[in-house]
């Protein structure tokens, strides 16, 4: 009967907290999940890779350096730096081809917006490799694409499959769409009357594309371009179908390491050498990906 | 268990009780039992009159208790299991082959594959256990020996295995020839589109040289990988294919990377349909590939192809048990039955390569038999080599060329 009875149920500040409301050990099978199939092969890694050779397909299981060391050699240093080229030739040709697309789409189209989208995604419900293998049959010097180019007269001789156009292509067109859904998720974002207001005070389209448009999208730029550059850095199978098998990716060195030669201590140390510069990349994408968050129009 | 007939331990030696135990066991089944031992045997013994490759032993001395075997011959007398577990390359056996022998053994036989010699070895290394019979290529039955991977093949049990040519018995892989039965072999060379190629190169090493030079006219085809690359540019230098010498290695590198401008491709998958296609003017290739290709430029007559005159590789595929396997006793009447002339006639036109077996060879048809490319003349083969892994360091160094002439 006194003024206490009246007060609020205790529970109502509960409510309204941020603390989580189910115990975190519930998130066990998860993770359990993951220390198993995801951390747990790279432990194996890591134990190989300073491990020692023992016969055909065995390791002695030591701490050695030596796999690390043999790396330094102009020969890997020249893989290393081949790929990474080739991944940013491939990158440099995703943007140039995804970021147009991602701009007319969040730009141009209305209606058909998510049809757009969903064409986008589409490919990537078909098999990898039997993609690859359908882009051969386009890239074919005797295809319909070459006979359409040399009668255009573009190019009298139409000659890319196996050579390193023919894999940059490839890189291009099968990781296109994870560069086109961050950049459009950014243009989507973005406030188009900054645009309107630059060209009001008279800028040239160009100059607001240039001064507003890039700098506000960048930030999903970037986090699309290294979403598609790390993938294409381990690539194996695109090199070895498009570029007839010469062109040395670190992927198909590590390849050839594991299975050809069964050196399962030296492709292990290639891997994790490999992995720790694409950190270097890692930590850039987290960065830009936190300031997109915070920053993002 | 079968019981101990005295009249036949007189008849025959005791090594060959197993083989005869078999052989009562096949003839009542398809007899449909109810017949005695002696009975089944003298059908048996009819049927082995007719077949050929079978003389021999069977007409050696006799006498012997009629005690059972020994430890030596741990799988005598033991009855076929029900099923059998192939490892094998996709396509490499004719449905025939699996049939016939299902109904005359009443195996049940379970198939899975692999499409390279690394993808086996992974695969066995891993722990890989429950087949019974793989298809490893030279290199690595080598290999499987040293690692002990491989059964003793009881010969007793494969009767039919007598008549495999005794130069591909005893091999430099298998210097016993315990742990293996041939299964086919054929031989790497080359061919050029003789329109466009106007050199006549007889040898592997007269083709690498014309690489540079018709490498900018159109595509010139290597066979991929170290195990490949590396031992057969050895082999055009004259060195040993199988070398561990730094100074041959070195010199294996330094020519090939000399030549790597005139090459378009590495590939050993999907060459075939590119060159039937007329699309490789220069390129390397194994027989059976290359007769094919022949055939599906027929029309063009275009393609010349080349058995290398000095040398070049020679490689087998071969029967073998792994010793781990289930049903070892399955796994040796499939390789018997294997080696039956007639099954390996069938064989032969199904998967287009030699089975050194003369009297099934003497049986394919002529477009078969008289082909070069397909039945390698001895001239040729006599002087061609095994590419074999002969330790870890060399095939490293193999690895670490084949990258080096990759990525220039």
């Amino acid at each position: 009967m006194t003024s206490e009875t009246i007060q609020p149920p205790k529970r109502s500040p509960r409510r309204r907290s941020f603390a989580p409301r189910y115990p975190g050990w519930l998130t066990a099978p998860s993770l359990i999940y993951y220390m198993i199939f995801f951390l747990g092969p790279l432990a194996i890694l890591v134990v190989f890779s300073v491990a020692t050779q023992a016969g055909f397909g065995s390791v002695s299981y030591t701490f050695s350096t030596s796999q690390f060391k043999a790396l330094n050699d102009p020969l890997y240093i020249k893989v290393f730096r081949q790929t990474m080229l080739m991944a940013a030739g491939g990158t440099a040709l995703t943007i140039a081809i995804g970021y147009p697309v991602a701009y007319w789409m969040s730009r141009y189209l209305t209606r058909y917006k998510t049809l757009a989208l969903l064409l986008v995604i589409v490919p990537f419900w078909t098999s990898f490799l039997i993609r690859t293998y359908a882009l051969k049959i386009i890239l074919d010097p005797q295809g319909y694409l070459a006979h359409f180019v040399e009668w255009t007269g573009i190019s009298s001789q139409f000659n890319v499959l196996y050579t390193g156009k023919a894999v940059a292509i490839g890189l291009a067109y099968n990781y296109l769409p994870l560069l086109i859904l961050p950049v459009y998720a950014s243009l989507e974002r973005m406030d188009w009357k900054l645009v309107e207001a630059a060209t009001d005070l008279g800028a040239s389209p160009f100059k607001a594309f240039r001064q507003i448009t890039l700098p506000l999208t960048l930030p999903g730029l970037i986090t699309g371009a290294l979403l598609v550059f790390i993938p294409m850095c381990g690539e194996y199978v695109i090199p070895q179908l498009l570029g007839g098998g010469q062109f040395a990716f670190v992927g198909t060195v590590i390849g050839s390491n594991f299975l050809g030669a069964q050196n399962w201590p030296f492709g292990s140390a290639m891997a994790i050498a490999f992995m720790v510069l694409l950190s270097i990349f890692v930590v850039i994408y987290i960065a830009f990906a936190t300031r997109e968050e915070q920053f993002g129009a | 268990m079968i019981e101990h007939d005295p009249k036949l331990n007189v008849l025959a030696p005791i090594e060959i009780r197993p083989r005869l135990d078999r052989l009562e066991r096949l003839v009542r089944r398809s007899g449909g039992g109810r017949m005695t031992r002696a009975e089944a045997l003298g059908l048996a013994g009819l049927a082995l009159l007719a077949a050929a490759g079978c003389g021999g032993k069977t007409s050696t001395g006799g006498g012997g208790g009629a005690s059972s075997s020994g430890a030596a011959d741990p799988l005598a007398g033991k009855p076929i299991e029900s099923n059998l577990v192939i490892y094998n390359w996709s396509q490499y056996d004719d449905p025939s082959t699996y049939k016939s022998f299902k109904t005359q053994n009443h195996v049940a036989i379970k198939e899975t594959y692999y499409s390279s010699n690394d993808e086996l070895l992974a695969k066995l290394q891993a722990g890989g256990t429950g087949y019974d019979i793989i298809v490893p290529s030279q290199n690595a039955v080598g290999e499987l020996v040293q690692l002990g991977s491989l059964m003793k093949l009881d010969k007793a049990l494969i009767p039919n295995a007598s008549a495999v040519e005794s130069s591909w018995v005893k091999t430099a892989y298998d210097p016993t020839g315990d742990y293996k039965v041939v299964k086919d072999f054929g031989v790497t060379m080359f061919f050029y589109n003789n329109t466009i190629v106007t050199e006549k190169p007889t040898t592997m090493k007269q083709f690498y040289d014309l690489l540079p030079k018709y490498g900018r006219v159109g595509r010139t085809n290597l066979m991929d990988g170290a195990e490949e690359v590396v031992p057969l540019a050895l082999m055009a230098l004259g060195y040993d294919p199988n070398t561990g010498d730094p100074a041959e290695l070195d010199k294996a590198k330094n020519f090939l990377l000399s030549i790597r401008s005139g090459v378009t491709t590495i590939d050993s998958s999907n060459y075939i349909n590119d060159a039937s296609a007329g699309k490789i003017i220069l390129g390397q290739g194994w027989n059976g590939d290359v007769r094919r290709i022949i055939s599906a430029r027929k029309k063009q007559g275009d393609i010349t192809a080349v058995l290398p005159q000095d040398t070049s590789e020679k490689w087998a595929d071969n029967w073998c048990i792994p010793a781990t396997a289930p049903d070892p006793v399955a796994a040796h009447a499939w390789i018997n039955h294997l080696c039956d002339p007639a099954v390996a006639v069938t064989e032969m036109e199904y998967h287009n390569y030699p089975i050194p077996i003369q009297a099934a060879l003497d049986q394919t048809p002529a477009e078969l038999k008289n082909d070069p490319l397909f039945n390698v003349p001895t001239s040729y083969t006599d002087h061609y080599k095994f590419i074999l892994n002969p330790s870890q360091e060399i095939v490293n160094a193999r690895t670490q060329i084949y990258t080096a002439f990759q990525s220039a």
